[in-house]
């Protein structure tokens, strides 16, 4: 145990256990790379961190490391902003629930280390749907004793700090979900009764609940953001897993009309509610508050630890960089999906009318794949419309399908296989295959 | 497995207890589970255990595989589980490591084998049937079978006794 005395606390040194707790100072900085140390230890029952990163992976992996390395009885707020990306759920379905063709394509060169501009595509470790993220959302999560924990907890948090800066027509709904419900006066006719402002996500582990939530504060993107959870394939596409439910969404600041909503304000009043909550130190409140500094820095008395984290820690600590690269690798991205199936025709799973084939297409085009954690098992695509032939090419076809990674096979490798297996067509039939490989790249690849 | 691996688990409990291993290993080996319930020093009712991350491991007759899944307590508290994470065939776990996972109401779970060993398999009714760990947890909801490496850490779990009163001082 630390003492709680304020200026030096000499004991240390005559227990002598560390020696790098010796001149532990009430409420003092720290270096940087005493933060996994400080986040471990087991008198940081309250931490409060919020992250210069905007990387998603970084920020996510801070996040389940503080998950799994806080002491169990410790409750933690961690503010971050992502670049624009696509956040899907631990079980779903990216060909299902984004628009991939919109997002960075990992696919090709096989890295995430996007240097464009364009929207991360990301699998996150807890459950639940997908959501857009970008820099007018401010995410927030908790970390607290399982024991404790109840599923509108801290969505109700978010609300009381979100009610503090004048948004008082939010409310928590029966999805966990924060919604803004407008006046009646202020209703148009196609309005919605209310707007999804923030969706709520879980990780429950033997002695802690991880509860992290979205917040559209001012998002620049929230007339189109449907566009990236659109896919094109969804038509196609039956699968296990979670199916994200569509809500229409809106901005916290839409209900400031005449006023300005400040991001930092909801930021220190999130704090203010969190450590209203959970009873932390008012000296860590006032370094929290505080915090609004670009550069990392670490800051903790006896029971606290607060300051601002980010891509330093990412490189410092082993266990966030582990971290980082499984939520970069493409088989977390793209393996870890259920088990679905896509069909251009109806069948026994998925008995839905099909969208028509593009008309260059012959009307006999048949294309039916199962796959199991990402990777082709079964398959059936032909385009004769004999029985026999028909049956043939998709033997052919499925030899050089049967096992692969979807992720993997891009424009020129349908085109190769489809050239293989429908082999013994006439050669101005090429132009279909060329046809028929550009429609399956645009709905599963792109 | 040998005999002496399935004697092993019951050895601690001879501390407090007068007999001799062999006696004690014989019935493990012979008799089906559930037919001396009210013989409470025998090694039979301590065939189901459970751990307090509620998680419960089953000992199939012999001893050398076992049913794992999450107990009714935990399916209550989780709420309608919407799709279950199987193992592989084949995966070697350690006890106390995830053998898969649950979701439920947005909300990942690990499920943590309560034992070490390596799977046989998962419980194939859970891909189409998520529910069935609501329905019946401890039963059709069993969520991996797995060969036991040692049949002694199912020592260091609890009882259903000892279960419940760990329900009850959580409550």
């Amino acid at each position: 145990m630390l003492l709680q005395l304020r200026g030096w606390s000499s004991s240390r040194t005559l227990c002598g256990k560390s020696p790098k707790l010796r001149w532990l100072r009430h409420n003092s900085s720290y270096p940087l790379d005493r933060f996994a140390e400080l986040a471990g230890r087991p008198s940081s029952r309250h931490q409060i961190y919020q992250s210069v990163s905007t990387d998603p992976y970084v920020n996510l992996s801070i996040e389940h490391f503080l998950l799994e390395n806080a002491p169990h009885d410790s409750s933690i707020l961690f503010l971050y902003t992502n670049r624009p990306c696509v956040v899907i759920g631990r079980n779903q379905n990216p060909w299902l629930e984004t628009d991939l063709r919109l997002l960075h394509n990992d696919r090709q060169n096989g890295t995430t280390r996007a240097d464009d501009e364009s929207a991360l595509y990301v699998r996150r470790r807890s459950g639940g749907g997908a959501v857009f993220h970008d820099e007018g959302n401010l995410n927030y999560s908790v970390i607290s004793p399982r024991t404790a924990f109840t599923r509108n907890k801290h969505a109700e948090m978010v609300v009381r700090a979100l009610h503090r800066v004048g948004a008082t027509n939010t409310s928590v709904n029966e999805r966990h979900d924060i919604v803004m419900t407008p006046d009646d006066a202020s209703k148009g006719p196609s309005e919605p009764p209310s707007r999804k402002v923030s969706g709520s996500a879980f990780k429950l582990t033997r002695h802690r609940a991880l509860h992290h939530g979205t917040c559209l504060l001012d998002s620049p993107n929230i007339h189109d953001l449907g566009r990236f959870l659109r896919s094109p394939a969804r038509g196609y596409i039956q699968a296990k897993g979670v199916e994200s439910v569509r809500s229409p969404v809106g901005n916290v600041s839409s209900a400031f009309a005449d006023s300005f909503l400040s991001i930092p304000a909801v930021i220190e009043s999130v704090v203010e509610e969190f450590a209203r909550l959970y009873g932390v130190h008012s000296d860590a409140v006032l370094r929290a508050r505080r915090a609004h500094a670009s550069e990392p820095e670490i800051y903790a008395g006896d029971s606290w630890v607060t300051g601002t984290v980010g891509d330093i820690q990412g490189e410092q600590v082993p266990k966030i960089w582990k971290g980082i690269a499984e939520l970069r690798s493409l088989g977390w991205k793209y393996t870890q999906t259920p088990r679905f199936t896509f069909s251009t025709y109806p069948i026994d799973e998925d008995p839905r009318e099909r969208p028509p084939l593009p008309p260059t297409l012959p009307s006999s085009t048949r294309v039916f794949l199962s796959l199991k954690h990402g990777a082709i098992i079964e398959s059936h695509i032909s385009v004769s419309s004999d029985p026999s032939i028909a049956s043939d090419q998709a033997a052919r076809v499925h030899e050089a399908l049967n096992g692969r990674h979807l992720h993997e096979i891009m424009l020129s490798q349908w085109t190769e296989i489809l050239r293989r297996g429908l082999d013994g067509t006439q050669d101005e039939d090429d132009g279909f295959i060329r046809e028929l490989a550009g429609f399956l790249d645009g709905l599963l690849g792109g | 497995m040998s005999v002496a691996r399935v004697v092993r688990p019951f050895a601690s409990r001879l501390l407090a207890q007068p007999s001799t291993p062999l006696c004690r290993a014989a019935p493990v080996l012979r008799f089906p589970r559930g037919s001396t319930r009210s013989f409470s020093q025998s090694p039979l009712a301590q065939l189901k255990k459970y751990t307090g991350s509620h998680e419960w491991v089953e000992l199939a007759d012999g001893g050398k595989t076992a049913k794992i899944g999450i107990t009714e307590y935990a399916a209550h508290a989780l709420g309608d589980v919407v799709y279950v994470e199987l193992p592989e065939a084949d995966l070697e776990v350690q006890a106390e490591e995830p053998v898969g996972a649950v979701e439920s109401v947005k909300s990942a779970s690990d499920v943590h084998s309560p034992v070490s060993g390596k799977v046989i398999k998962g419980n194939s009714v859970l891909v189409d049937e998520a529910k069935t760990i609501n329905a019946s947890p401890e039963g059709e909801g069993w969520i991996a079978e797995i060969e036991v490496s040692d049949v002694a850490e199912l020592d260091g779990l609890m009882d259903a006794a000892a279960y419940e009163r760990l329900l009850k001082s959580e409550e």
